[in-house]
């Protein structure tokens, strides 16, 4: 299942919430965590990672791998904290929402 | 915001760093997920196979990264900047084109701007010129009004709203001699404050005490201008303390003026002197310093953090009570201005604006020529367009790199066409703006501004956009394939067809108005109703020595028959008022006429043999005589269409008219001399004897000659000279010289657009050669077969050449429309009868037809020579 239009940003800043993480792994814990259900666009990843490090949502850096290559990882800032609590919430609200509606009969 | 800022900011600086990261970054992904499928048991090179479908195009992702960092604006201009250079370097030819054509096109934009800026915006070159602040009495509509001696006293000891008010009489003709070298030169009469208020600073000595410009007549003090001090004591310090004979009384030297001082007009100046001289100065009136002689200008600075419209306010305020009751026609109000620029010919701020809008047309023919070009071009870059479009590029990134590169051409062209026009400039100062039309010096500070360049620079990047927007959008658009269909189809350059019929338009109209202008010019030099190639001028101004009346009417009458018995003279006349076939103006009527009725003519004071002397034919009755005097009864001589006007034909000889007050008897009647443009109204004329007027001091004297008049003026000033010595001759120039002065704006015109048009026909010419080589290069193959089929070279040559002067035959007949209109709108810069003007229009269409056909002769002959097998085998 592909994601769903805006929800990109909401998972990527979700991925690297606990700890830093590299594109690979982000796209790899979507996948994972979501049982396989959600499958994140490799074209349209990177871009997304580079404008939340522009919008200042997430910070980079460069470290070694499990596989002992450099790889840039990213991490949460804290305005990145605060978004990911806003469109969380605003996330279930709307999601609430739509099961409210599809549950009316 | 602001992070955002400084992250664009960094990321900008680190560019090289950032581009490696993303690459790092972009190969770790595909490496690892690789990894992953090898893991699963896939073999190496299937899982980099799997991995590359799965993740799409490697250089567009980057791409939208740059994009998602913000700085895909900065970066890609740099990249099409360089890819711009590379391309240029790869077609030269093209490159060469668009630099030359814009930056000769923007040579005529920069030309314009900077006379524009010289004649009609520059403040003063002072410091801090915004202070500055011209004071001018308005009467009527005029706003130009000078003031008296005792008015600007009134103003100057009341104002406080203007820190300084200075006065100053800066044309004054002042006769001066040092040590036996007697000559006219341009004066200045000014306050002692004059040279505070301009910040002038003297090379040596001094300016004026505000003492010795306290008492009438008493303090003889003069400052040199530097040249003046130059020629005249070649720069020796001794000049100060010198005596120098100024109008015939003897001032002493103090001080001279630096080099080029701020000049309030276009007349360099080369003495001062107080205004308290102002008698010794300005010799007009009565007494220069009444109430009633209106001369002197005023320039004053604002005080500290005072505005003009204070100033105003404040001047209006304290106006001198007489102003309030004096009769339209004089002083009554006041006008404070900033003042703008060094014109003093009231066309020539509808020239600036004609040579603004054909430099503006110029520089828009050029972009649709290389728009044609450049579509052209693009069509032959269709491939590599198509390539790096399939390769990731955004039709829009196609579009900006056509345009990056037009105006990176565009730029080039700007800057050299900034240079020419310092050239351009230099010679038109040289030509035009050196002398006055009565033989006078003058300076214009031609000097670019940095506005000027910026404006130059300006429209050459916006041509540069304006010649590459369309043909880029159209090859962002066109389909990737490139076939030969699609090659035969745009072979058929029907935009470049209107392009090309456009510019053979615009070319036509500029030639057109270019030749009416030029041949304007000659028509009043050559002149209707009058011969003037033998006429020489001379003024003699007894006035400036205070003659007499009848000391000065004795030295006319005894130099008249001197220079009558020369012989390489022919005839000698004189006017009393204004110049030599211009005079002034006098209300004429008929006995009877309310005065209401009464006409506006022109009008002059003219001696015996005048006519004969212009060679203007007397059509009925006689021209003034010797019969003519003082004495006699008071006689006219009219011209033809003013009798047109006032009697039935035939009728006028023996009439009476009424000139000004006086009934005068009509003896004659004239061929018309008019000096007034097609846009003005033809000139009325009446003539008055020079002899009737007993109050005659100063006159215009026109010598015909036998030879080149230029030859024998130095003889004629002598033989004036000798008959006393004391009397300053001026403007011992020709008749020729002097209209070519008079018809300044017409030559400038005529100059400028002979250029204009000159650069619009070669255009026309490249554009088509362009086109029609190009539409044979891409017909190659049509042109082999039909070859092949047995068409004949002729047949292929005539197709070719029919194609190219069709277009710009029909582009150059449209182009007579827009020629009547143009020379409607230069209406009055034309001179002479508007009967031939179709013989121009007629020539420009064939002059641009000729270039067309030729244009179109060597891509014909070209295609004449395609072997059809070669061809066939192409592609």
């Amino acid at each position: 299942m592909d994601l769903p239009q805006g929800t990109l940003d909401l998972l990527i800043l979700k991925a690297v919430a606990i700890e830093p993480q590299h594109g690979w792994a982000i796209a790899e814990r979507i996948h994972q965590v979501s049982n396989t259900a959600l499958t994140v666009n490799q074209g349209s990843l990177y871009p997304a990672l580079h404008r939340l490090e522009r919008r200042g949502w997430i910070r980079a850096s460069w470290d070694v791998s499990d596989n002992n290559r450099r790889a840039k990882y990213y991490e949460l800032t804290a305005k990145g904290r605060r978004q990911l609590e806003e469109q969380t919430d605003a996330w279930r609200a709307l999601t609430a929402a739509i099961n409210l509606l599809l549950d009316h009969s | 915001m602001l992070d955002d800022l400084r992250f664009r900011i960094r990321v900008l600086f680190r560019r090289g760093a950032a581009e490696r990261e993303l690459a790092d970054e972009l190969r770790f992904h595909l490496e690892r997920q690789a990894d992953k499928y090898v893991a699963s048991g896939m073999s190496r090179d299937e899982a980099r196979r799997r991995v590359r479908i799965e993740f799409g195009g490697v250089e567009q992702i980057a791409e939208e990264c740059r994009d998602a960092r913000g700085l895909a604006l900065i970066d890609t201009t740099l990249q099409d900047l360089r890819y711009a250079v590379r391309t240029t370097r790869r077609s030269p030819v093209f490159a060469l084109l668009a630099v030359a054509t814009i930056g000769l096109a923007t040579a005529a934009i920069a030309t314009v701007a900077s006379l524009a800026d010289t004649l009609l915006w520059r403040h003063l070159g002072a410091e801090h010129p915004d202070d500055i602040v011209s004071v001018t009495a308005t009467r009527g509509r005029r706003t130009d009004g000078a003031v008296s001696y005792p008015d600007y006293l009134t103003f100057r000891d009341r104002v406080t709203t203007v820190g300084t008010l200075a006065a100053h009489y800066s044309t004054a003709p002042l006769f001066v001699a040092t040590g036996g070298n007697a000559r006219e030169v341009n004066g200045a009469v000014v306050s002692a404050n004059y040279f505070s208020v301009l910040g002038m600073q003297p090379a040596a000595g001094r300016f004026f005490y505000e003492d010795e410009d306290r008492v009438p007549d008493r303090d003889r003090v003069a400052v040199l201008g530097y040249d003046f001090w130059q020629t005249t004591f070649g720069g020796a310090r001794t000049a100060i303390g010198a005596p120098i004979t100024i109008n015939g009384a003897v001032f002493t030297v103090i001080g001279v003026a630096r080099p080029r001082p701020v000049s309030l007009t276009p007349l360099p100046v080369n003495v001062y002197i107080p205004t308290m001289m102002l008698r010794v100065g300005y010799r007009w009136c009565d007494d220069s310093l009444a109430v009633s002689c209106t001369v002197l200008g005023m320039i004053g600075r604002l005080a500290p953090g005072r505005t003009i419209a204070e100033a105003s306010a404040e001047l209006a305020a304290i106006k001198p009570a007489a102003w309030d009751r004096a009769p339209i026609g004089e002083n009554r109000g006041i006008h404070v201005s900033r003042p703008r620029g060094m014109s003093e010919d009231d066309a020539e701020p509808r020239l600036v604006a004609t040579l603004g809008a054909v430099a503006i047309v110029l520089l828009v023919v050029c972009c649709a020529n290389l728009a044609g070009l450049l579509g052209a071009r693009s069509l032959a870059r269709q491939t590599e367009f198509a390539i790096r479009v399939s390769l990731g590029a955004a039709p829009l990134r196609i579009v900006r790199q056509v345009v990056t590169e037009s105006v990176l051409l565009a730029g080039l062209g700007g800057v050299g066409g900034v240079l020419l026009s310092r050239v351009f400039i230099g010679a038109l100062a040289r030509m035009f703006f050196s002398m006055d039309d009565e033989g006078h010096p003058l300076y214009y500070d031609f000097s670019q501004s940095n506005a000027t360049v910026l404006t130059t620079l300006l429209s050459a990047f916006a041509a540069g956009i304006l010649f590459s927007v369309m043909p880029a959008l159209r090859a962002a658009r066109k389909p990737a394939v490139s076939s030969t269909a699609a090659r035969s189809a745009s072979a058929r350059w029907s935009t470049s067809r209107w392009l090309l019929a456009a510019q053979a338009a615009a070319a036509v109209a500029m030639a057109a108005v270019a030749a009416l202008l030029a041949f304007s010019a000659r028509a009043v030099v050559e002149g209707r109703n009058y011969e003037a190639a033998h006429v020489a001028l001379m003024r003699v101004r007894p006035r400036l020595i205070k003659y007499t009346p009848e000391r000065a009417q004795r030295f006319q009458r005894e130099a008249i028959d001197q220079l009558h018995a020369l012989p390489s003279v022919q005839s000698v006349s004189m006017v009393g008022i204004g110049t030599v076939l211009s005079g002034g103006s006098m209300q004429v009527g008929l006995p009877g006429w309310q005065s209401g009725q009464r006409l506006t003519v022109s009008y002059n004071e003219v001696g015996p043999a005048y006519f004969a002397t212009l060679q203007t034919p007397v059509i009925a009755g006689r021209e003034f005589d010797d019969r003519d005097t003082a004495t006699s009864a008071p006689v006219a001589v009219v011209g033809e269409a003013l009798a047109g006007r006032l009697w039935p034909p035939g009728r006028a000889l023996g009439s009476t008219i009424l000139v000004g007050r006086a009934e005068r008897q009509v003896v004659g009647v004239v061929a018309d001399v008019s000096m007034k443009s097609r846009g003005e109204a033809a000139d009325l004329w009446v003539f008055a004897p020079f002899w009737q007027n007993p109050g005659q001091i100063d006159s215009r004297i026109a010598i015909r000659t036998a030879g080149d008049p230029a030859a024998v003026l130095p003889e004629l000033a002598r033989v004036v000279h000798h008959v006393d010595p004391d009397v300053p001759i001026a403007e011992t120039i020709t008749l020729p010289t002097r209209l070519s002065g008079l018809t300044r704006p017409v030559r400038v015109g005529a100059l400028f657009i002979g250029y204009a048009a000159a650069l619009a026909m070669f255009l026309t010419a490249i554009g088509l050669y362009g086109a029609l080589a190009f539409a044979v290069s891409r017909r190659t193959k049509e042109i082999g077969i039909r070859v092949a089929l047995g068409a004949s070279r002729g047949r292929v040559v005539r197709s070719i050449v029919n194609d190219g002067v069709r277009v710009v035959f029909a582009g150059a007949a449209a182009g007579i429309g827009l020629a009547i209109a143009a020379s409607r709108a230069v209406a009055s810069l034309l001179y002479g009868s508007a009967a031939a003007d179709w013989l121009f229009y007629v020539a420009a269409v064939f002059a641009v037809a000729g270039i067309g056909l030729a244009a179109s002769l060597l891509p014909a002959w070209r295609a004449a020579r395609i072997d059809p097998i070669v061809a066939l085998r192409q592609d």
